[in-house]
């Protein structure tokens, strides 16, 4: 940190928000709070003779609330930069009957009270979003004991008792009495991997850091008597079984079975568990000093502001999204932004700095760059057809699209910031919005394809090319049976399927018609599937009103790994096909029989106005 | 607490009630009997 302090290509603003982020990839325009810090950062010079008259006492979060910081404070020994901060909720100093004694004691006199935020305007080629994480709060695990007896602390707390620097100065003690415990256990998974309470997901690193923890414990006390309790340790990466082996062989023990309840002895302090041991099936009793709950890792509190500001999307666990998890693991779905360590998924130090390296390299190409290339596959505007009714720019997630309903002045696809899902071509009331190599007439042509003969014996599937489509093809591969009278028609998004293709597909006598795309947590679109959803509630009550069943319009999420529910899917749909009649065929075809797209409409409308503005002229 | 709302699976016919918020964001919606998305909801007209 401190090399990056003082690395003269790299600007370091500590203690800042980000406010607004305009622009696209290679041309972000970022607006920066830094906030006031009420010292100046360049003058301080550390000499602490601030903090030692500063007269205020409250609870040091960085010590876990263990010992007391002062109203002016550092917030990590290693802070970055090495200089003091004012906490004003803390500070007596503004108050009109000042306390002041800081400003007193500065001899560089850099102590400015009156101190404003100030907004800093960036120009910045790429942006890594690195936001941490936050750790779950084990409060509302009553079992527990959390925050009713004192001597059940969480691993984070454990870390500052057992940190030299940390408020014990690394004498691991019990927070009772100030002994040394000498039964010490940890309990794993502690908001993590429950459906009912905590989280589902696997922390990733609690396992590893227990270890690391009881390790520790074994070298500076090895007369302690440690126990984990656990469903299943996950040491997975380079060299962790071998630490897992030493915890082992110092003696540290491990029970399968997470504990149903602790109590505390009132007169000791000391605390008794119960604990199902999965291994020999007997429920046993445990009497320890203290007890460490091993908690998990939740996404950061801010995460849906720095998600909007991005336009990113957050997987249903509140992480944000990658663009692909295989291909493009550090890629946010918008271009030119990368992330790096827990803001993505939680990982230990070793994942968090082999993806921040990762995430500056792909930064780094855009940065030496003159031009980028993009996907061809964009929106693109047909001009004249436009009114500039802001529909397309509402339905873009990326909100690439420049247009002003006020000065009329027509949709403008920004093609680096497009990422091709489509929305807009399928919004667009007017037809003038397609899709480069998913156009209107491309799709329509293989609806016209598919149902040209035996109508009747097909399906019209249009699956996106992320989820759907790799849910058809892992069905594939799988080797799974289905039934062969679906015909797929690949679109990027769900969201590019426009309800005219779907009226289309009855018109041309189609007997059932299925939407599929990803799952809302899966959207490689950020949320364009919400679009579809949309639409095809629409359509339903569409086709009602037209006494078509709506029934015959299908909707499924099909993740790319749902091979089977795809093949599942499949033969429903082939059940349904089969209970539909000619008559019901033929009666629809009739209804859409007058069917107009919309871009025909709306040619048809330019040119009533053209004629008309010329009959005037006239 | 949350609203309800009537809603159908248009795979299976399955009737059933879930939370339901006009304002809030929309929601990946599932038939609890066969697990299909083809999930509408039932306005009152249509319930008559």
């Amino acid at each position: 940190m401190m090399d990056v302090g003082r690395h003269p290509r790299i600007k370091l603003l500590t203690y800042s928000e980000l406010e607004e982020v305009s622009g696209y990839v290679g041309n972000f325009k970022v607006k920066v709070r830094k906030k006031a810090r009420y010292v100046d950062e360049n003058e301080c010079n550390a000499c602490a003779e601030c903090f030692k008259i500063c007269p205020v006492a409250v609870p040091d979060e960085f010590q876990q609330g263990f010992s007391s910081r002062k109203a002016i404070y550092m917030q990590l020994p290693q802070a970055v930069p090495s200089a003091y901060i004012i906490n004003m909720e803390d500070c007596l100093g503004n108050n009109p009957i000042a306390c002041g004694k800081c400003l007193e004691v500065c001899d560089k006199k850099c102590i400015d009270y009156d101190a404003q935020d100030q907004f800093i305007d960036l120009e910045v080629g790429a942006i890594i979003v690195a936001t941490g994480m936050d750790v779950y709060d084990p409060t509302e695990l009553d079992e527990y004991g959390y925050r009713s007896f004192e001597n059940v602390i969480t691993s984070m707390e454990f870390e500052r008792l057992i940190c030299a620097g940390g408020p014990m100065q690394g004498h691991f003690t019990r927070p009772t009495d100030q002994e040394t415990p000498k039964t010490v256990g940890f309990i794993q998974c502690v908001g993590s991997r429950s459906t009912k309470r905590g989280n589902p997901y696997c922390s990733n690193i609690c396992c590893m850091n227990t270890i690391k923890d009881t390790v520790l414990l074994k070298e500076h006390y090895p007369d302690i008597d440690i126990k984990v309790f656990y469903m299943d340790i996950r040491a997975f990466g380079k060299a962790f079984e071998d630490l897992f082996r030493r915890s082992k062989e110092a003696g540290v023990k491990y029970i399968r079975g997470l504990p149903g309840e602790v109590v505390e002895d009132p007169k000791t302090k000391g605390l008794k568990i119960s604990v199902e041991n999965t291994t020999t099936g007997e429920v046993e009793q445990h009497e320890l000093d203290m007890l460490v709950l091993s908690v998990g890792v939740l996404p950061r509190q801010d995460g849906a502001s720095i998600q909007k500001l991005l336009t990113l999307s957050r997987t249903a666990d509140g992480f944000f999204m990658e663009s692909h998890p295989k291909l493009k693991p550090v890629d946010a779905p918008t271009k030119g932004v990368y992330f790096a360590g827990c803001a993505e998924f939680p990982k230990d130090v070793k994942d968090s700095v082999t993806q921040a390296g990762a995430a500056a390299a792909r930064a780094e190409i855009i940065l030496n760059a003159d031009r980028i290339k993009v996907e061809a596959i964009t929106s693109v505007v047909d001009k004249d057809m436009c009114t500039a009714c802001e529909i397309c720019y509402r339905a873009c997630p990326y909100k690439c699209i420049e247009v002003d309903r006020e000065s009329k002045t027509p949709a403008q696809i920004i093609d680096a910031a497009c990422a091709g899902c489509g929305t807009c071509g399928a919004e667009c009331p007017f037809g003038a919005v397609t899709m480069r190599h998913f156009t209107d007439d491309q799709i329509m042509a293989q609806i016209e394809a598919i149902l040209d003969e035996d109508n009747m014996e097909k399906a019209v599937v249009f699956a996106c090319n992320w989820c759907s489509y790799g849910g058809a093809d892992f069905a594939g591969v799988s080797r799974l049976q289905y039934p062969p009278n679906q015909r797929i028609i690949r679109t990027m998004c769900s969201g590019r399927v426009d309800e005219e293709f779907v009226l289309y597909a009855f018109k041309l006598g189609a007997p059932i018609v299925l939407v599929s795309g990803c799952h809302f947590a899966d959207c490689h679109y950020i949320d364009a599937n919400r679009w579809t959803q949309k639409r095809v509630e629409k359509l339903w009550d569409k086709l009602e009103r037209m006494g078509v069943r709506p029934e015959r319009l299908q909707l499924e999420w099909i993740s790319a790994a749902e091979g089977q529910k795809f093949a599942k899917v499949m033969k429903e749909m082939e059940e349904m096909r089969k209970k539909v009649t000619k008559e019901e065929v033929e009666f629809t075809k009739n209804a859409l029989k007058d069917l107009k797209f919309k871009k025909a409409k709306r040619l048809a409308k330019l040119a009533a106005d053209k004629a008309k503005a010329e009959k005037a002229a006239v | 607490m949350a609203q309800e709302a009537d809603f159908k699976c248009l795979r299976c016919g399955h009737q059933f009630k879930l939370p339901f918020d006009p304002k809030g964001p929309m929601v990946e919606r599932a038939c609890p009997k066969c697990l299909s998305n083809s999930v509408r909801r039932m306005k009152e007209e249509k319930k008559k």
